[in-house]
């Protein structure tokens, strides 16, 4: 892990969009806010100070509401939306001093994206879309082809390669969305809220089967989102965004055991705390001899532990990654946990007006 | 309130009556002077022997060339090419009349013609899509083209057909390259507009999925936007040349020869069944035009059918039985065809082509026999398969002149309907604008039109355009126009609007109404004249029912589309509350389909407009008269010129003050 760099780094990534960006940018630095900004400049601040590094593995994602400035960020990571400020490394290269040349190079070796609406091509053929990244590549066509046959036939797609999208259902096209993606086997895949635009069973397909490539792969991820449920599924980390900034980043467990504030209380209080809550938050250091019975992992959320402290008022014992035993839980705690986020939640909930 | 400061106005200026002729700017002149200039300097000057020349030249070698080929090819390979490509695009049935229709080319005589006017299209076209595809892509790409583009791409197609041709002349003189010139300037604009519209409406997603991948501009362009547009593109190619058929037609007038030659010359001297073979022969090559490119840009409904009869029969035994046989041949030839492709498979260029295995048996028998035929000697026309049917056209013309004028010896017939339509509507309002109205009351008037739909800018637009009528010395002959177009738009607006909402009400009235509408709307302008003259003889009358004629399907269309675009709960609402049929098309579906009604109305001026003006040629006099005795004589260019620029005075003026009262009509978005 040491000499190699860090596959993707944001620093201070700024957007701004309007006329008078100059005006706009004196502004921020003065620390005015979003809409003091858009009063005075007319100019729109979409993203302001992003800063997070994504490593090796790691699916990263940016949650907010429409207009949050989460779609933005993610095109401004591979210029395809030229950021105002602010430095993005790739693999330890800064990519604001690419020129056109080396910026398409670095698209065509490295980086993928998978649309929110699929943004395939109508009028080839699902085989041709996979190969698309290859053939502007001016790979030959036998060697393309053979590639992503191999392609779809990871994402289930063999039979389909003759057939043009608009036949194809809309699980199905996310899929051929992602076998393109895949198929230039880049290091960084950018994800568009690419599952949004499909129905709740297939998008749930469609979460598992990209975590199950994930772990085969252990590619660098970005995934966009809006749905909270989403984030906490996939994310390693998870950054939530409001009005162009982030408001909290932190592991799905952190944001839903200690949300920064009631912005991010209200999208934890309907959240599947005990899938997310790892039994250590709730743990007793030990002290003493550790309890009997099979202890359960700290690493374990506490949906698995759950019917067994159900079942049985004793505690149980706590082990570590190396299997020793370094605490116990029992079902008081467990109860006092889920309690006090949820009261919080309901509080938050009662005192502020609903978002959309 | 306005209407009272007319009167007044008129009433105090009684006396002042036409515009003072006195007063107008010798512009013809100056263009007579020009016109000399250029003729003079021809052979010397560098604009000439740098620019125009070589652009001449040029032109002229590719029309030769086309031209040649055309002519040298026998004639059955000609009509076994067309009902080929024909049965490519459309389907057998279509592909068998389409050989049928060019072997009328040959049946009436008008082989050569035909052809002459096929290789005219060719070049036009060609060189219409090599400028304007381009440009279209270039459009698309650049905003700020696209804007400084989209003005002057409005007024070229707001101006009559006519009008190209002048300038065209005073540059180039009369010959056919610059009929050329002058049918690619006019039939530019949709493939331009197309092109862009097509690239633009690719969705933005999809060309950032194309530059993710990293592609370059040029590979996104080639790759992804341009053949996502091309639907559009050959739409507009499509519109391009019915447009460019519809000049090339016209273009006679500069010498451009071929079927609207014969179109002309017969019309002159009213050989009226000459002219209807001629004519029939354009529309048989407008709809083979028209419909192989409409089926080629996938806008036909089934494509690709080797189907002769109706679907209706398909249950009869012999039927099948000839489908399957049809179908077998086609099996085979594919066979055959794919064995001939399979050498060119190998060599990367041609291998798109041995994929399709009838389009190269296809050819490669139009070659063998085309050699053939040359070795053995080019054959003529069986004059077996010839047949003339003018005579009896000019026998059916001369009986409608002495049967239908009056009928049966009483005072009803053709004849009083163009004379009390003389008397009573054309002859009185072409007076009373020309000449008893003082010519500051109409120019009072237009103003205070202008004024009522767009405002002070309008207004002042409306009283430049109609005061420099005046101007240019072509009061009386604008105002003669000017009644015709009154008077014609009067009608189609009577006749289009009713046909509209009956076909909006049932179905199989608009079914009946299609193929009619269809037909009207690809014959061109100049061709319409032709069977309106067998009733009505020449004159302004049948000039204004062609016209008639011609705008009629803009407002049809336009109004059923309208009343068929109202939403079904507005409709079912006004049901609810208990309206009758005629409640609630009068209360509900006429107010919402007012600006899809509106839009049919102004096309329907302009179409008047153009076809008044081409009706000059027989007899309809104003401003067409006056723009070809222009261009037939040489030393009357000049007030040819004038009077083309006043047509374009007029088009433009109509045109504004009509999408003015279109905005009005159209409801604005409320909010953002």
């Amino acid at each position: 892990m040491t000499a190699e760099p860090t596959p993707l780094e944001c620093t201070g990534t700024t957007k701004l969009f309007g006329d008078d960006i100059s005006g706009a940018r004196a502004l921020l630095a003065d620390g005015c806010d979003r809409q003091q900004i858009l009063d005075r400049t007319g100019c729109l601040v979409a993203v302001r100070d992003a800063t997070f590094s994504v490593s090796r593995g790691e699916t990263f994602v940016v949650m907010g509401l429409s207009g949050s400035g989460k779609s933005t960020l993610i095109r401004c990571l591979s210029r395809l939306i030229e950021p105002t400020s602010g430095t993005i490394k790739i693999e330890g290269t800064p990519i604001g001093d690419l020129d056109d040349q080396e910026l398409r190079e670095l698209r065509r070796r490295r980086l993928s994206m998978v649309f929110q609406h699929f943004g395939l091509f109508s009028h080839r053929r699902v085989i041709d879309n996979v190969a698309f990244g290859l053939e502007i590549q001016g790979v030959a066509k036998s060697q393309r082809y053979e590639r992503a046959l191999e392609v779809l036939s990871v994402v289930g797609l063999s039979d389909w390669a003759d057939h043009f999208p608009q036949q194809l259902s809309g699980g199905m096209q996310q899929r051929v969305g992602l076998a393109r993606a895949l198929c230039v086997e880049p290091e960084i895949l950018f994800f568009d809220e690419p599952f949004s635009a499909l129905d709740p069973l297939i998008r749930r397909e469609m979460q598992d089967e990209l975590l199950s490539l994930q772990a085969r792969m252990q590619r660098t991820l970005v995934f966009i989102t809006h749905d909270f449920h989403e984030a906490l599924k996939l994310g390693d980390r998870i950054a939530i965004m409001k009005d162009g900034e982030f408001v909290q980043v932190g592991t799905p467990e952190q944001i839903v055991s200690a949300p920064a504030d009631d912005y991010v209380r209200e999208f934890t209080t309907d959240a599947p705390k005990t899938k997310v809550i790892t039994v250590g938050s709730a743990m007793k250091p030990l002290h003493g001899a550790a309890p009997p019975g099979e202890p359960v992992r700290v690493d374990d959320v506490l949906d698995d532990v759950l019917a067994r402290l159900l079942a049985d008022p004793a505690e149980l014992g706590i082990v570590d990654e190396r299997g020793e035993v370094v605490g116990t839980v029992d079902r008081a705690r467990v109860a006092a946990l889920l309690g006090e986020s949820s009261r919080a939640g309901a509080v938050s909930a009662g005192r502020s007006t609903p978002r959309q | 309130m306005g209407l009272a400061v007319v009167v007044a106005a008129q009433l105090a200026l009684s006396a002042v009556g036409g515009f003072p002729e006195s007063w107008a700017v010798p512009l013809a002149d100056w263009i007579d002077e020009a016109r000399r200039w250029v003729i003079n300097n021809q052979t010397t000057h560098w604009s000439f022997s740098f620019i125009f020349n070589p652009i001449s030249d040029f032109i002229d070698g590719g029309l030769r060339a086309v031209e040649g080929f055309l002519l040298w090819l026998p004639w059955y390979v000609v009509a076994a090419a067309a009902a080929m490509a024909t049965t490519a695009a459309l389907g057998l049935r279509a592909g068998l009349l389409a050989g049928v229709g060019v072997l009328y080319f040959g049946a009436v005589e008008l082989w050569d013609e035909s052809l002459q006017t096929v290789a005219l299209m060719t070049v036009a076209v060609g060189i219409s899509v090599a400028i304007g595809v381009p440009a279209g892509i270039a459009s698309a790409r650049y905003d700020r083209l696209q804007r400084s583009l989209r003005p002057l791409l409005d007024a070229m197609q707001t101006l009559p057909a006519f009008v190209y041709l002048i300038p065209v002349v005073l540059l180039f003189g009369v010959a056919r390259v610059p009929a050329i010139i002058a049918t690619v300037v006019y039939a530019l604009p949709p493939v331009i507009r197309l092109t862009d519209l097509g690239i633009r409406s690719v969705p933005a997603s999809t060309v950032e999925a194309a530059e993710m991948f990293g592609a370059t501009p040029r590979q996104t362009l080639r790759k992804v936007q341009f053949p996502l547009a091309l639907p559009s593109v050959l739409t507009g190619i499509n519109q391009t040349i019915m447009m460019a058929l519809s000049i090339v037609v016209i273009a006679a007038l500069i010498g451009a020869g071929g079927l609207g030659q014969v179109v002309l010359e017969s019309l002159r001297r009213l050989f009226v069944g000459r002219a209807l073979e001629a004519g029939l022969a354009i529309v048989v090559l407008a709809m083979l035009m028209d419909r192989v490119t409409h089926g080629a840009a996938g806008l036909g409904a089934r494509r690709r059918r080797l189907r002769l009869m109706p679907d209706s029969l398909g249950r009869s035994a012999p039927v099948r039985a000839l489908e399957d046989a049809l179908e077998s041949v086609d099996r085979l030839m594919c066979r055959v065809g794919a064995s001939l492709a399979s050498p060119l498979r190998r060599s990367p260029g041609l291998a798109a082509v041995a994929r399709r295995p009838r389009w190269v048996l296809g050819m490669a028998a139009l070659a063998v026999v085309t050699i053939a035929s040359a070795v053995v000697g080019r054959p003529e026309f069986p004059s077996a398969f010839s047949f003339s049917f003018a005579s009896r056209i000019d026998w059916l013309v001369d009986w409608v002149r002495d049967n239908l004028y009056e009928i049966g010896g009483t005072w009803f017939g053709t004849g009083w309907f163009s004379d009390s339509m003389t008397i009573y509507a054309v002859t009185p309002l072409r007076e009373l604008l020309s000449a008893e109205l003082a010519w500051p009351v109409v120019v009072l008037a237009v103003a205070l039109a202008g004024w009522r739909l767009g405002g002070a800018p309008l207004a002042t637009f409306c009283t430049a355009c109609v005061a420099g009528l005046g101007f240019l010395g072509m009061w009386t002959l604008s105002m003669d126009t000017f009644a015709q177009v009154i008077v014609a738009v009067v009608m189609a607006i009577l006749c289009g609007i009713p046909l509209g909402v009956l076909a909006a009400r049932s179905d199989r009235f608009e079914r009946m109404l299609k193929p009619v509408l269809d037909f009207l709307q690809t014959i061109p302008s100049f061709v319409l004249l032709v069977p309106v003259i067998i009733m009505f003889n020449v004159g302004r009358i049948p000039g204004i029912i062609a016209s008639v004629l011609y705008a009629l399907p803009a407002a049809t269309r336009l109004t059923n589309l309208g009343i068929r675009g109202v939403s079904g709960e507005a409709t079912e609402a006004s049901k609810a509350f208990g309206a009758t049929r005629g409640q609630t098309l009068r209360k509900v579906q006429l107010p919402l389909a007012a600006p899809s009604i509106m839009a049919g109305i102004n096309q329907t001026v302009m179409l008047v407009l153009a076809m008044v003006v081409i009706a000059g040629l027989v007899g309809g006099g104003g401003l067409g008269l006056e723009t070809v005795k222009g261009l037939r004589r040489t030393d009357s260019v000049g007030s040819g010129f004038v009077a083309g620029l006043a047509i374009v005075l007029l088009a433009m003026l109509l045109d504004r003050l009509l999408q003015a009262g279109t905005r009005r009509f159209t409801p604005t978005k409320s909010g953002s």
